[in-house]
C-alpha cells in the first residue's frame, strides 16, 4: 500500500513554464490547493513481476538490450493513481483551466513519486541485488505498444483497473508501465537524458536550456 | 475454471478460452469436477472470449464459445446441473474515461450472447463500470431469452476500480431487468459484507455472492482463506437475501464442496428493499425520501446564449451550467436540449455522455420526442428520470414501455387531448390514469412522478389552489411522488423570485417531492433546505448548518479597486475586478476601442511574459480568463444595443481519433476563445469526417488539431488529406480554402508539414499568433 508524499514542487512548476520562473504566492496556493485534492482522490496502486532474462517478447531492439546489458532477471511494474484523478482534472477543465493545468502537473508528479516508492519496495525483496533505472515502453526505440503486453502480463486491467487503450494511451492516464534490470553486480550509472529521448526535437525544456529530469 | 487452468499448468498459446477447443478433455474434466462437488451452475470457459481479446488467436468467438458452452454441456450430462455463458468485461476501458464508445460495448457482447445460445443462463461478471455492464445486459436481452446474473467487482473500499457504488449497481440493474445482482472476484466473503448489505437495501431481486479465497499475494497469487472458513463466512451473508453462493479466483472444487456441505440445509431468504423510490448515476444514488431539487437550467427555452451553443456544438457552455447547478445545491438535473436547428436526438446523447464524464448527478431526460428519449435512455448511465408522459394514448403508449425496458423513473403531467383540467379533480383523474397504465407494464407506481402543472397566476388566479390541491391528492392518495416546475407560476408579475419561493413553500407543504428549480436562485434552494429542517426530514440540520455554515459573508463593494486598470486587472487574473472595470470604462468608452486598445494588448502582454518565461503556464490561463470575463461584458453591452459582433472569426478545434489527451487542445481554446475568435470545440477522439461536416456546414476555413502520441499522428495526417479533398472546402482552382495549424508534444515543424498542415504551433501563444495572422 503506497500513500502520497508531499509533492514536489520544483518538478510540477517545471512542466508549468519552466525552473527559471520565479516562484510566486499564487502559484504556491494553487500548488497547495491541487495537493489537498489529488491526496484525496488519488488511489494509488502498483503491481510487479520478476521475470528471468533474456526474454525476446519483452526486449526488442537494441536500447532496452543495451539498457538491461549485463541482467539475469527483469521486474515489470505498473502504477496508476486511479481513474479519480483523471475525473478530478476533466472536471477542472471544465471549472478553471488554470487549475486542471496544475492538477495536471501536480498528478504527473505524483505518479512519478508512486514508481519512486514502488522501487524502494521492491528494491527490499531483492536484496544483494542491484536495479538499473526504470525504463517505459516508448522510450528509445523501446516500442509503445508493449504497454499492452506489460498489462496483460501484469493482470493489470482485473488488479488494479489500469488499461491501454487501441492507441496506447494508459488509462487512467496518470499510469506508468516499466521495466527495471535485476543485476548480482553493481550496475555502472547509465545515464538517461536527451540522447535517447523520442521527445528531443519538440522539447519545451531543451529549447529553454532545461532538462526534464528524465 | 480459471483457477484449475493455472495449477493444472495446461499450456496455451493466445488465451486461456482457446483450450476449449485445443484441449476439451481438460476444460470437461473441470467442470465435472464442479459437479461432482455440488454445484449447481457451471460458468462456461469464455470470460474473455470476445472478439477484442480473441484477436490474432485465429480462433473466432462463435468456435470458442460454441466449444465451451458443448464442454460444460457435455459434463453437466445425466445431472441437474446448468450451464452458464461466463462473460466478462471486454478489456478496453469504456467511455469517458476510456476509448471503447457505448455501442463498441454493446456489439462485442452481442456477438457472444449469439454465439451462446445453447447454454441456459447468461452471467455477466467482474466488471467494474456498470456502463459497460449497461451495454451487456441490453446486448443480452435484445438478443435472447435466457435469465441474467449480473455481478461486479468492489475494492475495499466499497467502489469500484470506477466509481461505482453497490447502490446505484443494484438500482440499475434492478430497472434494466437482470434476475439476480451481486458480488463476484473483489474480496474474501468475509470483507464483502458493507457491499452486499448496502445492494440489498436498493433492491428486491435475490443476490449473488461468488468471492475470492480472500485476498491474493499481490505477486505470488496464494489466497488466503481456507474452506472452511470461505464456506461459513459465505453462510453468514445469506440473510441479505443471497441465492447464488460460489467461488471466484483461488476456490478449487474443494471450496465449492464445503459450500455444498454448509449450505446444504440452509434456505434462501428473499429481501424487499428498504429505501424509497431512487435515481442514480453511476456513482450516486438519490433516494426522493424528502424534497429534492431538480436543476431547469440546461434548457434552450428562452435562452438565446443557450441556443446559440446548441447551434455552436459548444458542449463546453452545457457543461458549465451542470456544473454550476450542483455547486448551488441540485440534486438532479433536467436535460434538455431541443431546438429546430439541431438534430436533437444525436444531440441528446452528446450531452448526456459529456455531462456524464464531468458531474455525479443522477439526470433527468426531458424530450417530447420519444425517439430522442430512447436515444438518451440507452447511452446514460445508472437510473434516470424521463420527462415525460402525459394523459394522451399517444404518449402512454409510446413512452411508457420505454421506461420499463430502461428501467427508468418517469414524470407524469396532469393533461391529455383535452388539454389541462381546469380542476383539482380533472387532474388527479388523469394521474391515476397514467398510474394505472404504468402498473399495467409493470413500472412501481413509486417509480412515477405527478406533475399537477402550475399555471401563471397572474392570468388565472383560482389556478394555483387547484395544482395543489392536485398534488396533495396525488401524494396520499395515490401513493405517488411529485414534481412540479416552479417559477410558471409568477410570469407576467414583478418581484417574480418572492412569489416562486412562497409558491414553492406552499407546495412542499403539500407534499411536493421534486420541485424543478433554478438552484443558483439562493431563495429558492434555501426555501427547501430549510423546509427539510422545518419538517424533521434534515435531522439535527446537518446538511443545512453544512450548507450556509461556511457561506462568507456578504462582500462589500471593492471599493479598493477603483483604481485598479484593465490591463492590471487582466495581469493579474482577477475576473471580478476585469469585469467591473470593463463595465465602468463601457460607460465612457467604444465597446471596439476597448478591445483594441485595451484588452487585446494587455492580453499580449501577459502572452509575451510567458514566452519569456517571467510567468507559468496558469497565470496565462487565468490572465485568459479574466479576459474572457471582460469579453462577455462587452458581448452583453453589445447585444444590448443591437451591434455588431466582436467574433473575429471561427476556428475548429479538435483533438484527432484515438487520441483522448486533450488538456493542451482546451488551453488553446481557452486563449483564442480570450483574444474573441470563436471557437468550435469538436472535443477529443474526433472523426475526420465531423471535422470536415462541420467545416462545410458552417463555413469554416481555420481548423486546429491535436495530437498526442506518435500512434495518433496518422489520424492527423488522415484529417487533413480529408479536408484538402473535399471538394466543397476548395477554392475554384482546386487549391485548399481552409487553413490548418496543428500541435502536440511529439509532432515537429518539419513532420506538421509533411503531413500537409500550414501551420506548426509550439505552444498555445503560437497558436493565437497564428489565428492573427490568418483571420486578422
Amino acid at each position: 500500500m503506497i500513500t502520497l508524499q508531499r509533492l514536489n514542487r520544483r518538478e510540477a512548476l517545471r512542466y508549468l513554464g519552466g525552473a527559471k520562473v520565479r516562484r510566486n504566492e499564487v502559484m504556491e496556493r494553487m500548488m497547495d490547493e491541487a495537493e489537498q485534492e489529488l491526496f484525496r482522490a488519488a488511489r494509488p496502486k502498483y503491481l510487479y513481476k520478476i521475470m528471468d532474462l533474456p526474454n525476446g517478447e519483452l526486449t526488442p531492439g537494441g536500447d532496452i538490450k543495451r539498457h538491461l546489458d549485463g541482467c539475469s532477471r527483469a521486474v515489470l511494474l505498473c502504477a496508476t493513481l486511479g481513474a479519480e484523478v483523471d475525473r478530478l482534472i476533466r472536471v477542472a477543465q471544465i471549472r478553471d483551466m488554470a487549475k486542471a493545468v496544475v492538477l495536471d502537473s501536480m498528478a504527473s508528479v505524483a505518479i512519478e513519486q508512486v514508481c519512486q516508492q514502488a522501487d524502494e519496495i521492491i528494491a527490499a525483496q531483492l536484496p544483494g541485488s542491484y536495479l538499473t533505472f526504470r525504463y517505459s515502453p516508448g522510450y528509445g526505440d523501446y516500442p509503445v505498444e508493449l504497454q499492452k503486453t506489460f498489462l496483460t502480463l501484469l493482470d493489470a486491467p482485473r488488479k488494479i483497473g489500469l488499461s491501454v487503450s487501441d492507441s496506447c494511451l494508459l488509462i487512467p492516464a496518470k499510469s506508468v508501465t516499466a521495466i527495471a534490470g535485476i543485476s548480482d553486480l553493481p550496475i555502472p550509472q547509465k545515464k538517461r537524458g536527451c540522447a535517447v529521448c523520442n521527445l528531443r526535437e519538440t522539447c519545451q525544456y531543451r529549447r529553454n536550456g532545461e532538462h526534464c529530469g528524465f | 475454471m480459471g483457477t484449475m487452468i493455472q495449477k493444472s499448468g495446461a499450456g496455451y498459446r493466445h488465451s486461456p478460452e482457446t483450450l476449449n477447443l485445443t484441449r476439451p478433455e481438460l476444460i470437461l474434466s473441470f467442470h465435472k469436477a464442479y459437479i461432482e462437488a455440488g454445484a449447481d451452475i457451471v460458468y462456461t470457459n469464455t470470460f474473455g472470449a470476445n472478439a477484442y481479446k480473441l484477436e490474432g488467436s485465429g480462433c473466432s468467438v462463435e468456435r470458442v464459445i460454441g466449444a465451451g458452452v458443448a464442454n460444460a454441456k457435455k459434463a453437466c450430462e445425466g445431472t441437474d446441473a446448468l450451464v452458464a455463458l461466463d462473460i466478462g468485461p471486454v478489456g478496453m476501458l469504456i467511455e469517458p474515461a476510456g476509448a471503447m464508445r457505448f455501442e463498441e460495448a454493446y456489439d462485442y457482447f452481442k456477438q457472444q450472447i449469439l454465439a451462446g445460445a445453447d447454454a441456459d443462463l447468461i452471467v455477466l461478471e467482474t466488471m467494474t463500470d456498470l456502463y459497460e455492464l449497461k451495454a451487456a445486459v441490453l446486448a443480452a436481452k435484445e438478443n435472447s431469452d435466457k435469465p441474467i446474473l449480473a455481478t461486479m467487482t468492489f475494492e475495499r473500499g466499497g467502489r469500484t476500480f470506477t466509481g461505482v457504488s453497490p447502490a446505484a449497481a443494484a438500482v440499475t440493474l434492478t430497472g434494466l431487468g437482470v434476475d439476480a445482482v451481486g458480488v463476484n472476484c473483489s474480496l474474501g466473503p468475509d470483507e464483502l459484507e458493507p457491499v452486499i448489505a448496502e445492494m440489498t437495501r436498493y433492491t428486491d431481486l435475490p443476490l449473488v455472492v461468488k468471492a475470492n479465497a480472500g485476498l491474493p499475494d499481490p505477486n505470488s497469487n496464494e489466497y488466503d482463506i481456507l474452506p472452511d472458513s470461505f464456506a461459513q463466512c459465505v453462510k453468514a451473508l445469506l440473510p441479505y437475501g443471497v441465492k447464488f453462493a460460489g467461488g471466484c479466483c483461488g476456490t478449487t472444487p474443494e471450496y465449492i464442496a464445503e459450500l455444498r456441505r454448509v449450505l446444504e440445509n440452509e434456505r434462501f431468504l428473499p429481501c424487499k428493499k428498504s429505501v424509497d423510490s431512487t435515481v442514480c448515476s453511476a456513482s450516486t444514488a438519490v433516494e426522493i425520501n424528502g424534497p429534492r431539487i431538480i436543476g431547469e437550467r440546461i434548457n434552450p427555452t428562452g435562452k438565446k446564449l443557450f441556443k446559440q451553443a446548441l447551434v455552436d456544438n459548444n458542449i463546453d457552455y452545457i457543461l458549465t451550467q451542470a456544473l454550476s447547478q450542483v455547486s448551488g445545491g441540485a440534486e438532479i438535473l433536467d436535460v434538455n436540449v431541443g431546438h429546430p436547428e439541431i438534430d436533437e436526438k444525436k444531440m441528446m446523447v452528446r450531452v448526456l455522455k459529456a455531462i456524464q464524464s464531468v458531474c455525479d448527478a443522477p439526470l433527468q431526460i426531458d424530450s417530447t420526442k420519444p425517439d430522442v428519449l430512447e436515444a438518451g435512455l440507452r447511452c446514460y448511465n445508472g437510473k434516470p428520470i424521463v420527462n415525460s408522459v402525459n394523459g394522451e394514448e399517444k404518449s402512454l403508449a409510446s413512452v411508457l414501455p420505454l421506461v420499463k425496458k430502461y428501467g427508468a423513473s418517469v414524470v407524469g403531467l396532469t393533461l391529455d387531448e383535452g388539454g389541462i383540467p381546469k380542476t383539482a379533480e380533472g387532474r388527479f383523474a388523469i394521474a391515476k390514469r397514467i398510474v394505472e397504465r404504468a402498473e399495467a407494464l409493470g413500472i412501481d407506481r413509486r417509480d412515477v412522478y405527478i406533475d399537477c402543472l402550475t399555471l401563471t397566476v397572474s392570468a388565472e388566479q383560482d389556478a394555483c389552489r387547484e395544482t395543489l390541491k392536485a398534488l396533495h391528492r396525488v401524494k396520499t392518495e395515490l401513493g405517488c411522488k411529485t414534481c412540479l416546475g416552479v417559477s410558471n407560476i409568477s410570469f407576467g408579475l414583478p418581484n417574480r423570485e418572492l412569489v416562486n419561493s412562497t409558491f414553492l413553500t406552499m407546495a412542499l407543504e403539500e407534499g411536493l417531492d421534486l420541485p424543478i428549480i433554478n438552484p443558483n436562485i439562493p431563495a429558492m434552494t434555501g426555501a427547501v433546505r430549510a423546509y427539510r429542517v422545518l419538517s424533521g426530514i434534515d435531522k439535527n440540520s446537518a446538511d443545512f448548518i453544512a450548507s450556509y455554515n461556511d457561506a462568507p459573508a456578504a462582500k462589500p463593494p471593492a471599493q479598493a479597486q477603483e483604481n485598479l486598470s484593465l490591463d492590471a486587472a487582466v495581469y493579474s487574473g482577477l475576473k471580478t475586478e476585469g469585469a467591473s472595470v470593463t463595465e465602468r470604462l463601457l460607460e465612457s468608452t467604444d465597446p471596439m476601442e476597448i478591445v483594441n486598445t485595451l484588452l487585446i494588448p494587455a492580453l499580449d502582454r501577459v502572452g509575451e511574459d510567458f514566452e519569456k518565461g517571467k510567468i507559468f503556464l496558469p497565470q496565462l490561463i487565468q490572465s485568459a480568463n479574466t479576459a474572457q470575463e471582460c469579453f462577455e461584458v462587452i458581448k452583453k453591452h453589445l447585444a444590448k444595443a443591437g451591434g455588431e459582433s466582436v467574433s473575429k472569426g471561427k476556428i475548429i478545434l479538435a483533438t484527432v481519433k484515438g487520441d483522448i489527451h486533450d488538456i493542451g487542445k482546451n488551453i488553446v481554446k481557452v486563449l483564442l476563445d480570450n483574444y474573441g475568435y470563436t471557437v468550435v470545440d469538436l472535443g477529443r477522439d474526433v472523426d475526420p469526417q465531423l471535422v470536415v461536416d462541420t467545416a462545410v456546414e458552417q463555413n469554416i476555413t481555420m481548423i486546429g488539431l491535436s495530437a498526442l502520441m506518435t500512434t495518433t499522428l496518422k489520424s492527423m495526417e488522415d484529417t487533413i488529406r480529408l479536408v484538402r479533398a473535399t471538394p466543397a472546402l476548395q477554392n475554384p482552382d482546386g487549391s485548399s480554402k481552409c487553413v490548418v495549424f496543428v500541435g502536440g508534444a511529439v509532432l515537429t515543424e518539419d513532420y506538421a508539414m509533411k503531413i500537409g498542415a500550414d501551420y506548426y504551433c509550439r505552444d498555445a501563444k503560437e497558436s493565437v499568433d497564428t489565428a492573427k495572422k490568418v483571420l486578422g
